[in-house]
């Protein structure tokens, strides 16, 4: 899977960690092959570093999927104290080929593109710059007032979306846009356009929602979307 | 070796000229050898709210063309000891000028001067890139609106893509009673959204139209909280760390008697 990272944009095929936004929450694949030392350092650095703060906030699910790794007791431990390091991590899922990763795989199965990419942006989306993502893209950082990020898969972003999202920029109606504060300006899944939402006359601004299209155009819940799968309005093979 | 900072915020009227009068002139008071420069080619306003506008014989077209040598374009500033003024051209326009020859001069001037300060033209055109070119940091200067801060966060933008990376941030015109009210963008929420660091915040206060129509920075005049507030500016651009003041105006009845008393209201 080619994977872009950094704020100019550059192809790393084997990033340690590799951060996914999924419904429910935060997925976190390791990488199986790497170093152990190289894994934790960059760990360690996603978590406890400069993009820390990135991660605190709202609670969140987390599923972490280590693949194919062996992991000794104490490394196991390593790890997870990493993670529960962070007050807002729930940690749902911990193993290998965990339901997440899985579900990640079917829903780009779902949506038939051959060479699906995943692209971390690391940084701040000022007025004025538009960034074009070839399939699902994470933010880490805001998307500003005036900002464009358009991408032809979903659009994760761990910030605030306060300018205009266009996911699924192909024509797949299946993406979905989802942000940790979300006051985005205007919403475009395909060939739908939404102006922001409003509440009592006011801009929507809220935590932890994410934007998809159902019958009626487009749609706004909560990323604890348990509800809307249950009730069918997203496709089961989405978790 | 000196440092060259830009001053510029995207939209005009925002108070770049008046910011790069009056820090320049609070360094050069804090004993530091600053030069001046207009590099809004074609509608100079730094040497009116200097008061110079009567001394200029050449400019910075002159210069970068070989008409002249640097230092007979040179203007100091009798007032003080270590201020000197280097005036924009009034008849060219902004494609006088190039990247190039603004960097030799800026580089030029920074062997005198401790502080070369550049006065950035509004937009976002060719004579903001002549006058971000020599520029080893940058200050931008944005007022509580949202158009204000919207063009400011594009012009961070573009100097995060011109190797000047971290830009400082000046809030200009910020009203105390208008932010309790709700009715401005505070000082956090600018911030937040900006994502830099704050260099200074400066109240809105008629004083600096006063001092601006008599060519004379409003630093000069010890009662003005502008004057404080810019002083503060340029103690932190050399190092200090100084609380951000308080906005809050006094309100007693006290206050009020005394502000009358001085004229000020």
């Amino acid at each position: 899977m080619p994977v872009t990272v950094g704020s100019e944009i550059r192809p790393l095929p084997h990033p340690p960690v590799l951060v996914k936004g999924v419904k429910e929450g935060l997925l976190f694949i390791l990488d199986d092959h790497c170093d152990f030392h190289a894994l934790m350092e960059h760990l360690e650095d996603l978590l406890r570093g400069a993009t820390a703060g990135l991660f605190d906030g709202a609670t969140v699910n987390v599923f972490v999927d280590y693949g194919e790794r062996s992991l000794v007791q104490t490394e196991i431990q390593q790890i997870l104290s990493i993670f529960m390091s962070k007050g807002n991590f729930v940690l749902r899922e911990w193993g290998r080929d965990t339901r997440a990763r899985e579900g990640i795989l079917a829903s780009h199965r779902r949506s038939g593109q051959g060479d699906v990419t995943q692209t971390i942006f690391k940084g701040t989306v000022r007025a004025g710059q538009r960034l074009v993502f070839q399939g699902d893209v994470v933010i880490i950082g805001d998307v500003n007032p005036g900002g464009e990020v358009v991408a032809s898969g979903d659009i994760y972003v761990f910030g605030r979306l306060r300018g205009i999202a266009h996911a699924g920029v192909r024509g797949d109606r299946h993406a979905v846009i989802a942000a940790v504060e979300f006051e985005p300006m205007q919403l475009r899944i395909a060939d739908i356009v939404s102006r922001a939402p409003a509440v009592d006359g006011h801009p929507l601004h809220t935590t932890m929602e994410f934007a998809y299209l159902s019958d009626e155009g487009m749609a706004v819940d909560k990323i604890q979307y348990r509800v809307a799968i249950a009730s069918g309005i997203l496709p089961r093979d989405l978790i | 070796m000196g440092s060259a900072i830009v001053i510029t915020s995207g939209k005009g009227g925002v108070g770049k000229t008046t910011s790069t009068a009056n820090i320049g002139t609070s360094l050069a008071l804090l004993g530091k050898n600053v030069c001046l420069l207009d590099a809004d080619i074609g509608l100079r306003n730094l040497d009116v709210v200097m008061g110079l506008e009567n001394r200029i014989i050449f400019d910075i077209v002159d210069v970068a063309s070989g008409a002249c040598r640097l230092e007979q374009a040179l203007i100091r500033d009798k007032r003080f000891d270590h201020l000197s003024f280097l005036p924009a051209s009034q008849t060219k326009d902004k494609s006088a000028l190039s990247t190039e020859r603004m960097k030799v001069i800026v580089e030029e001037l920074k062997q005198t001067y401790d502080f070369v300060l550049i006065d950035c033209p509004a937009g976002i055109e060719h004579g903001f890139h002549v006058a971000i070119a020599g520029a080893d940091q940058a200050i931008v200067v944005t007022t509580p609106e949202t158009a204000a801060v919207r063009d400011a966060d594009r012009v961070i933008g573009l100097l995060e893509g011109e190797r000047l990376s971290s830009p400082k941030l000046i809030i200009n015109r910020i009203r105390a009673q208008m932010v309790r009210q709700g009715d401005m963008l505070d000082i956090d929420e600018i911030v937040q959204i900006l994502g830099v660091d704050l260099l200074g915040v400066i109240p809105d206060d008629e004083t600096v139209i006063r001092s601006n129509v008599k060519g004379e920075p409003v630093v000069l005049n010890a009662d003005s909280r502008v004057a404080q507030a810019y002083r503060n500016v340029a103690r932190r651009i050399l190092g200090d760390s100084v609380a951000l003041m308080l906005l809050e105006e006094p309100t007693g009845f006290w206050s009020r008697f005394k502000r009358r008393m001085s004229g000020k209201v």
